[in-house]
């Protein structure tokens, strides 16, 4: 991406005044960057239920992932997002009125793909609705319960059960089964609750 | 993809354009309405330091109303 382009993005997105537009332009933005040196970005966590859901959830950082197994040499880090004015770092940024943190390795046990959106910069991936569901209905009820992740949860399920963010539900199981969740009880329990609210079946059965 | 749904999905393969993922928008703001409060933004977080002297107090840039999606 030269120069020029970067600007104009750059001001795009410093303009941008709703946060989850601002969020997408600004994954669009960095993921480009980051892609021309090699390294997949993903945004993940309540980032990504954000632009997944309208959830009215994230507060003002993007969290993102690389997805690739190598991330970049701080030193290009701190170049690549010096291109966009930013401040901090190595994996904190304040950029064009919002925060960036790209955090490690993505976490990831779907073997869905990533979700796409053809942002104005370029690609962004989003982490795989079927990890989010099964992970947000986790922290709903462990280690306590939180209100917070749970209607995010909802959100999500709501979303999956209209069809807006199609999922494989063999998947989903899969993953509540997996050690690293074991919660396909709590799964089936609010699939069930919001299908329920939405007057439809639940296609998330415990077998 | 639900055939019943009059808004793009963001579908498992391939990508969803820009331009349709800003159409379905108020659809799914809507939709999780349906089941959950409004606005689910935390009070509080450990990035509260940072995030409230950017954004004057408050957590992030404010949500656009439903009715402007």
């Amino acid at each position: 991406m030269d120069a020029n382009k970067i600007k104009s993005a750059l001001a795009d997105v410093t303009a941008e005044q709703d946060p989850t537009i601002k969020s997408l332009k600004m994954a669009s933005l960095c993921s480009a960057l980051w892609a021309e040196r090699g390294v997949e970005l993903v945004v993940v966590g309540g980032s990504a239920i954000e632009i997944l859901t309208e959830g009215a959830y994230a507060s003002g950082d993007l969290d993102m992932c690389h997805a690739t197994k190598a991330s970049l040499p701080i030193r290009e880090r701190q170049e690549i997002m010096g291109l966009l004015g930013a401040t901090g770092g190595p994996r904190n940024w304040q950029v064009a009125g919002m925060f960036v943190d790209v955090l490690g390795p993505v976490e990831s046990f779907a073997r869905t793909p990533y979700r796409r959106v053809r942002a104005p910069y370029g690609d962004v991936l989003l982490m795989k609705p079927e990890d989010l569901l099964v992970e947000r209905v986790l922290v709903s009820v462990y280690p306590g319960e939180n209100l917070a992740a749970r209607d995010c949860a909802k959100k999500l399920i709501a979303m999956i059960l209209d069809g807006s963010i199609p999922v494989d539900w063999a998947e989903v199981r899969r993953l509540a089964k997996l050690p690293e969740y074991r919660n396909v009880a709590e799964c089936v329990k609010l699939v069930k609750e919001v299908a329920d609210e939405l007057k439809i079946k639940s296609p998330l059965h415990s077998d | 993809m639900n055939s019943k749904l009059k808004v793009p999905c963001i579908p498992i393969e391939g990508a969803i354009s820009y331009e349709d993922w800003l159409k379905g928008r108020r659809h799914r703001r809507e939709l999780g309405n349906r089941v959950a409060p409004e606005i689910l933004r935390r009070r509080s977080s450990s990035s509260d330091r940072r995030l409230k002297k950017l954004f004057n107090g408050k957590r992030g840039l404010p949500f656009t109303p439903t009715g402007e999606l």
